[in-house]
């Protein structure tokens, strides 16, 4: 039985895994960031819990573009693309 | 807040390309209105039944239809 040489490229995939977790955080983080704009827009949260909701969300997208700058994953990369269903996350 | 692109049923020139809205968009306007997931789950390995997955999901937002079982700040 010949064996074939699978040259797991050890620092690709284990970017690659981080980036698949980023990306069900980034898909996460974008979906609370929503629901919490919608949440504020009804109207019915207090001034300082908006606020504390504001600054969360905040340190949210930056510890997110810091882990993305750590690891070398480009923002891009976490958009997975789903063809005819277009992409999983806004391309703005 | 990003300025959301229009959809692409709103803009004039002709639609192309994949007539996708972003997935996240899909999923927070589902969960806006609320959405019962129930089915059932059979995890096998070579047709051979191992684990089952029952679910009843409730999948909502916050509101004052669908309010949270406990106050604001309870166990997570």
């Amino acid at each position: 039985m010949t064996t074939t040489r699978l040259d797991l490229d050890r620092e690709q995939m284990g970017r690659d895994l981080v980036a698949l977790v980023l990306t069900v955080v980034e898909l996460l983080r974008q979906l609370m960031e929503r629901q919490a704009i919608r949440r504020v827009e009804q109207g019915d949260l207090s001034e300082e819990q908006v606020e504390e909701i504001g600054t969360t969300l905040m340190l949210l997208d930056e510890r997110m573009t810091e882990l993305c700058d750590r690891h070398g994953v480009r923002p891009e990369d976490l958009n997975l693309d789903l063809g005819p269903l277009g992409s999983l996350l806004p391309r703005d | 807040m990003t300025t959301r692109q229009p959809v692409p049923w709103d803009n004039p020139e002709p639609l192309t390309g994949p007539i996708g809205v972003p997935l996240v968009d899909l999923l927070d306007r589902v969960m806006a209105t609320g959405v019962v997931i129930s089915g059932d789950l059979i995890i096998a390995i070579a047709d051979v039944p191992l684990i089952r997955l029952s679910l009843h999901a409730l999948l909502s937002s916050v509101s004052e239809r669908v309010p949270a079982p406990w106050a604001d700040g309870g166990p997570l």
